[in-house]
């Protein structure tokens, strides 16, 4: 059992008691309640503790010595009612003072006692004991406190805790739970209560923050449910470019077939033209295609001022509806990133191979990075020679496996907006050269990409 | 505070108060035990620190009981003369008499100086039953004390005391005090006399320790009121048998109150057998006498002459006289030993039968005085110097 008492109740029955000149009894009002503490550890599943906490929250002083009970110590239930009157119910023990005695119980305050507990129902009646104590030149002096639940045989004597007083180590002031029975403020609060609470008795700044509480939560759905459809939106796209990935590396593998078929026909067709005969116009192709590197003067595309995106886009309009045989991958739709402005989607690039080589320019500075997957090519963007070429054709896979990790639409986009733009300025040349018609592609951040990144 | 004498204590208590406490400490005896005064220590004022004195008006009163000494708080109120007290009973916290039991209580009459002493009697006689209630828990002494209340001669003068030495774990024990219903008016009042202390009731009182429930240990005690402890020749009168082990008290003390009967008999009739002593010296000596104890015939000098020798003879008559003998003291008048005294011997053993009755003892003494006389004449010419 715990015990407590607020510090205005206990200064109040030491003023009492102090200031009398003889011992001193009251009452004591408050409330007893029970509080189940359970608790979960690691070695049992669950403990149940049930505490009786006794408060004292107010004290009603007796006028005099023997005011409720007569010589031999009979209480007398009508001065007891007159005395507590309508307090009657939230009495839960007594007190007594009395100046250098013992703190023990004596006679007649356990007769009283035992006939309080029958008297006003109270089962576990405590009894405060307060003694003064003096030393003999009055030098010093001790108040000192025991309360006692005497209806109990063992554990007879319960500590009382006052709140905030004693352990100046803690921070934390603590409130107690007596109510306030204060007639006054119980007026004043419900005379300016309106302006603080609403008609169920909330705050009206609790029911406002709670508002905006939710408008916040609203919004964050919404915005949760768009990120998913853009996610949704980016995964087809990213399998679109998957597939188109799939079919220009097919692409590759049919033009590098057809021209080594070509060259081997070459090659029977005339024992004495020289291997160099085929590697100048591999070079002048090779060239052509490494328009990134200074050596490279047969760069079809380089011009001082690269055109811009939007340029090329009508450009590739115009010759889309010029080629004549859109395969079915050019007419893939071109996304647009989340949060930007949108591109007009232009009509189906054309997947000609004459487009291959068109983008020979630099559009690392476009910053619209748009994906554009309909143009077949070959080799990789940088301008790298036809070694690399072939590794591009034949292990196609393998660099699109070593793939790092911060592929994003971004170089992506580029490349093929580099795709774009070559289209529009190359000749057309043959199909067979044209099929190596990729031409360096600068990513955005001008970082030379050593193999196609998807 | 301690050992406080009672003029203190009552210069210090409240005036109105003083009266209660007055007859509580002047003239308070209860119980078996009235050697003892009721004692009153610490005294304390329940008034504030600032109020003049004299206002105390609570203290501890100390109560001898069945051996123990109770240690009562008794706490009134300065301000409030006419209120009756309160008490603490110290370690007794279970004892809680019925406030119906205690007329004076109820009835309080502070004009009655008296009032508080007879509460604290009623309050000692509810103490009583408390602890003839907690005999309950040993069967063997709740036979011990229900055989000895059936005797008129000692049930209505017993005190008890029982408990735990230790309030959980200790051993039960109890002790039994009993008044022994000896008759001590008979003794001669010189004995009585000799005391320095104001001798109070006679009394008697047997005190039986019970160190364990089973009664395999128990300890007898004889007290005796001072002046009959030096009536009865001093501590040795305070033997007594031993417990017998299986025995019980209503075998006991009536042996005890028996050899103490004898005893007192004895004494008394040898105070009678000294003074037919004595008188029959005097009758037997006459003029030879130089000095008698008239009160208690315990010494008896006579100056004789044999022969032109003087000489004197000192009779001491012992306390169980005439089981033991007298001694004789011969003394030479004329010399003197080293240390400057009077050369004189002393006779323990001669003729002599306690059978015999005060005139024959003078003859026979008479006798052995003139067969012994040269013998000591002799002597005290060799060894004494003039």
């Amino acid at each position: 059992m715990a015990a407590s008492i607020s510090g205005y109740t206990f200064s109040s029955v030491c003023y009492h008691s102090a200031n009398s000149n003889s011992d001193h009894e009251g009452f004591l009002l408050g409330d007893v309640r029970q509080e189940e503490t359970v608790s979960i550890s690691d070695t049992q599943i669950s403990s149940a503790e049930l505490l009786q906490v006794v408060e004292i929250h107010n004290h009603d002083p007796c006028a005099q010595l023997f005011s409720f009970y007569d010589y031999a110590g009979k209480v007398n239930e009508e001065n007891l009612n007159s005395i507590l009157k309508d307090r009657r119910k939230n009495v839960i023990g007594w007190y007594r003072f009395r100046r250098n005695t013992q703190q023990q119980m004596s006679f007649r305050e356990q007769v009283i006692h035992k006939q309080l507990t029958q008297l006003l129902g109270v089962p576990d009646l405590i009894f405060l004991l307060f003694s003064f104590i003096s030393t003999a030149n009055s030098s010093t002096h001790a108040l000192e406190y025991v309360l006692f639940r005497p209806n109990r045989r063992y554990n007879q004597r319960i500590t009382l805790s006052i709140p905030n007083l004693g352990n100046t180590s803690q921070q934390e002031y603590k409130v107690s739970s007596v109510p306030n029975t204060s007639v006054n403020y119980a007026k004043v609060i419900k005379e300016h209560g309106a302006e603080f609470f609403d008609k169920d008795g909330v705050m009206k700044d609790i029911r406002t923050i709670y508002q905006v509480y939710s408008a916040l939560q609203d919004k964050v759905q919404a915005v949760c449910g768009e990120v998913e459809q853009s996610e949704r939106v980016k995964e087809k796209i990213q399998e679109d470019v998957n597939k188109l990935k799939q079919q220009i590396a097919l692409r590759k593998r049919k033009t590098a077939e057809e021209e080594r078929r070509l060259r081997e026909a070459q090659n029977t067709d005339s024992h004495s033209t020289p291997e160099e005969n085929t590697e100048p116009s591999e070079s002048s192709l090779l060239s052509r295609i490494a328009f990134h590197s200074p050596s490279a003067p047969q760069r079809p595309s380089t011009s001082p001022n690269p055109p811009s995106y939007a340029d090329l886009l009508s450009q590739d309009d115009s010759l889309l509806s010029s080629s004549s045989s859109p395969t079915s991958a050019a007419l893939l739709p071109r996304p647009q990133a989340v949060g930007s402005p949108g591109h007009p989607t232009p009509g189906p690039l054309g997947m000609d191979l004459g487009l291959g080589l068109g983008l020979g320019l630099s559009l690392g500075a476009s910053s619209n990075p748009v994906s554009t997957p309909s143009t077949p090519y070959l080799g990789n963007g940088d301008g790298s020679s036809s070694d690399s070429l072939d590794r591009q054709a034949a292990g196609q896979e393998d660099d699109e496996d070593d793939d790092e990790d911060d592929d994003d639409e971004d170089e992506d986009s580029s490349e093929y907006e580099n795709l774009v733009s070559e289209t529009t300025h190359l000749p057309v040349v043959s199909g067979s050269v044209l099929a190596q018609g990729r031409p360096a592609a600068l990513s955005p951040d001008g970082d030379a990409r050593g193999s196609q990144t998807t | 505070m301690n050992n406080m004498s009672p003029e203190v204590a009552l210069h210090r208590i409240s005036p109105e108060l003083r009266p209660l406490l007055c007859s509580v400490v002047r003239n308070g005896r209860v119980g078996l035990d009235s050697t003892n005064c009721l004692r009153v220590t610490d005294l304390k004022t329940g008034c504030t620190s600032l109020t003049p004195g004299p206002c105390c008006d609570r203290f501890k009163l100390h109560i001898p009981y069945a051996g123990e000494t109770l240690k009562w708080d008794i706490i009134f109120n300065a301000r409030y003369p006419e209120l009756p007290p309160d008490f603490i009973f110290g370690e007794d916290a279970e004892f809680l008499p019925e406030p119906s039991e205690l007329p004076h209580l109820v009835q309080w009459d502070a004009g009655n100086s008296e009032c508080l002493l007879q509460l604290v009697k009623e309050l000692i006689q509810q103490y009583h039953h408390y602890q003839c209630q907690r005999l309950r828990e040993s069967s063997r002494l709740l036979f011990e004390y229900d055989s000895l209340l059936e005797d008129p001669n000692y049930g209505r003068n017993m005190e008890i005391y029982a408990g735990r030495k230790n309030s959980w774990t200790g051993e039960f024990s109890a002790r039994f005090l009993l008044k022994l219903p000896v008759d001590f008016s008979n003794i001669p009042i010189y004995l009585l006399k000799d005391t320095t202390l104001d001798p109070g009731e006679d009394v008697a009182l047997l005190s039986v320790s019970f160190e364990d429930a089973e009664a395999t240990q128990v300890f007898p005690k004889l007290y005796l009121s001072p002046s009959i402890e030096h009536a009865l020749g001093g501590s040795s009168a305070l033997h007594i048998p031993a417990f017998p082990s299986g025995g019980c008290l209503i075998d006991y003390v009536p042996q005890v109150c028996q050899l103490l009967t004898n005893k007192v008999q004895y004494v008394i009739q040898g105070y009678h057998k000294r003074r037919e002593y004595i008188a029959a010296f005097l009758s037997h000596f006459g003029t030879g006498v130089v000095e008698y104890d008239a009160e208690g015939f315990t010494k008896l000098t006579l100056l004789l002459m044999w022969k032109d020798f003087c000489f004197l003879v000192h009779v001491d008559l012992p306390l169980y006289f005439p089981r033991d003998q007298p001694t004789l003291t011969f003394q030479s008048v004329y010399h003197f030993t080293n240390s400057g005294q009077l050369y004189s011997q002393v006779q323990k053993t001669y003729p002599y039968s306690p059978r015999w009755d005060g005139n024959e003892m003078a003859k026979r003494a008479k006798a052995y005085f003139k067969s012994f006389i040269p013998q000591f004449q002799e002597g005290a010419f060799a060894n004494g110097k003039l």
